[in-house]
């Protein structure tokens, strides 16, 4: 089926370039991107698996997804948690601000390096 | 959550792919709606993940079916809210107890971003009735 086929490339092509994009310059807007590509793709490839058979990439998208996990959970917490503290107890949410502020950098810099082992183009 | 296989034997076509994707990925977000009736934590995860799969299909398969467009934004409307929620529950998971103001804040936004969930979900029901009819 010429129309899957097409699609299938395209979206391992999008996939592929916000992997470069994120590990040259690791950025929250980058990973977004990067994690909304994989899950993109590899949600086509569960639908698809019945006649396109790529179960090895589809489990390569689906590590590539677990090990941005940890930077996108302490960003989100992050910001969730600078914007709703209440301001009464901003002093007690100081410790874990910082303690999340040192997990984001942290997991962002270790799903930099395991993107950086990983190609989705064929 | 694993995803529901579709059955794709005997498909020939784009439209006939597009049918059963369609047709599998509304039955799996129809069964895990209870979870948002339930309100906890795993019920609405499971559903969030089944109602991401369905947008996902349906935004992929506008270029086959325009008419799909309308339903994948309200989902995907819906879907913000639950995740949303689900920051909120994780948040909670980790919030220190000295912080109870910061907790009832959360708690409130929570109980109304899945109120907003549960709305849209009652609406998105009676457009999927119509397009579970076309794609069968």
């Amino acid at each position: 089926m010429k129309w899957l086929e097409k699609t299938i490339a395209c979206e391992r092509r999008a996939l592929e370039r916000a992997r470069k994009r994120f590990v040259t310059k690791p950025s929250e807007k980058r990973l977004h991107d990067v994690r909304t590509k994989g899950r993109r793709f590899r949600s086509l490839l569960e639908d698809v698996a019945g006649i396109a058979k790529s179960e090895r990439l589809r489990r390569r998208v689906k590590r590539a997804a677990a090990a941005t996990d940890a930077a996108r959970d302490a960003t989100i917490i992050l910001r969730l948690l600078e914007t709703s503290v209440d301001a009464a107890e901003a002093e007690l949410a100081k410790p874990l601000l910082e303690r999340l502020r040192e997990q984001e950098q942290l997991a962002t810099r270790e799903a930099s390096s395991a993107l950086r082992r990983m190609r989705f183009t064929p | 959550m694993k995803p529901q296989r579709v059955d794709l034997r005997g498909v020939g076509n784009v439209d006939e792919l597009v049918d059963r994707v369609l047709q599998t990925r509304l039955r799996e977000a129809h069964a895990l709606a209870s979870g948002l009736a339930r309100r906890d934590k795993q019920g609405l995860h499971d559903f969030r993940i089944a109602c991401k799969r369905l947008r996902y299909a349906l935004e992929r398969f506008q270029t086959v079916d325009p008419s799909l467009e309308a339903i994948a934004e309200r989902l995907a409307a819906l879907q913000d809210a639950l995740g949303e929620a689900h920051d909120r529950d994780v948040l909670l998971t980790i919030l220190p107890p000295t912080m109870p103001e910061t907790e009832r804040r959360l708690q409130r936004e929570r109980t109304e971003l899945v109120d907003r969930a549960d709305a849209l979900w009652r609406e998105l029901e009676q457009m999927m009735q119509a397009l579970d009819s076309h794609h069968t």
